[in-house]
């Protein structure tokens, strides 16, 4: 128990250091990525998942840890729109609106408020979500479902998502506040 | 393309905070397995599930809800919810730190745009909260566990979903803030 509190901070605490002295947490950055208009949070986060990646691999090749890719299903695609709206409203995803009470920023608790009600809600109907959206799904396990060594898979991955931070940092030049 | 750790205005280069968050995902995921929290990767969700699953101390027909009952016993929705806190602090002393420490009611852009009033900002900020819970819950995972975690485990449904919420971000932030829509 005091172990799991503990860890939970431990972890906590670093996450939301780096998300703020990242800047990543700051409205403009987060509103300005949707208009497509500053980089910084994209190249960031494909920076996160690129080194993530080869690590979980080569963990995972290693035995270390097992990996669990998320199964696709209805959920994904109608819950990922719902959350994209969300985020364009509130110009924060979850993890920075837990930041953004730690900066003191009033309007973060209603969007926890609102956060907890939508839960609730999904709570609520859950019956109704798991046999309409989440029930059929495919395997999310792409070098299954390609039937592609993983390994193949992992360095194109990877030279994608270096493609996409290298072209978002031509466009990142020059500073602006949309 | 400058790869100093520091930008000019004192934050981090958007490739040093990429290497301390895939490493803090690293060792949080091995950390969870080792601890057998098998379902729940390094996430923010669970821990918000935490807090609301509390609801039914509230309301007693919660009590038997499935989803309610899955996050009260979790362990991994425990440490989630602590995780919390120590992202608010982290993100206080960083703000501390940076000398960065502004409290604001309303973003400055949000009321340059929209206006000064208050309760318009928070109307928007219920109901967009509202759908971040929801989409999370729907698409089990946020930015951290559908991105951050998923994609780096080449997931199909994070792909998907993480995709999806670009597609609508895009689109309400373009109706948000139309005339800032071409240069």
């Amino acid at each position: 128990m005091i172990l799991q509190i503990i860890i939970g901070i431990a972890i906590g605490l670093i996450f939301g250091y780096a998300l703020q002295r990242t800047g990543v947490t700051k409205y403009p950055r987060v509103t300005g990525m949707l208009l497509l208009k500053d980089f910084k949070i994209l190249k960031f986060m494909l920076t996160a998942v690129t080194f993530s990646m080869i690590g979980f691999y080569t963990l995972g090749s290693l035995g270390v840890i097992e990996l669990h890719p998320k199964p696709l299903d209805w959920g994904k695609v109608v819950g990922g729109l719902i959350f994209g709206i969300g985020m364009g409203l509130l110009g924060y995803c979850p993890g920075t609106l837990i930041a953004r009470i730690g900066e003191a920023k009033k309007d973060a608790w209603v969007g926890l408020l609102g956060m907890v009600l939508g839960i609730l809600f999904f709570a609520v109907n859950v019956k109704f979500f798991k046999t309409t959206l989440m029930t059929k799904n495919i395997n999310g396990d792409i070098s299954v479902v390609l039937g592609i060594n993983q390994w193949v898979i992992v360095p194109i991955a990877a030279l994608v998502f270096i493609g996409i931070i290298y072209l978002a940092n031509k466009v990142d030049d020059f500073k602006k506040n949309f | 393309m400058k790869l100093k750790p520091t930008t000019q205005n004192g934050e981090w280069h958007w490739l040093t905070g990429g290497i301390v968050v895939s490493l803090l995902s690293i060792a949080t995921y091995v950390l969870f397995e080792k601890l057998s929290y098998k379902d729940y990767p390094f996430g923010i969700t669970a821990g918000i599930a935490y807090i609301a699953a509390n609801f039914k101390y509230l309301f007693s027909s919660l009590a038997q809800n499935p989803v309610i009952q899955n996050n009260l016993t979790s362990p991994a929705a425990f440490v989630e919810f602590f995780m919390l806190f120590g992202i608010i602090i982290g993100a206080y002393l960083g703000a501390k730190q940076s000398k960065n420490y502004k409290p604001e009611v309303i973003p400055a852009i949000w009321e340059k745009y929209h206006g000064p009033n208050v309760w318009k900002r928070f109307a928007v900020v219920l109901v967009g909260g509202f759908c971040l819970g929801l989409g999370t819950m729907l698409a089990v995972g946020c930015t951290t566990g559908n991105i951050l975690q998923g994609w780096a485990h080449l997931s199909l449904g994070s792909m998907v979903a993480g995709a999806c919420f670009f597609i609508a971000g895009i689109i309400v932030a373009k109706i948000l803030y139309p005339k800032t829509g071409g240069r």
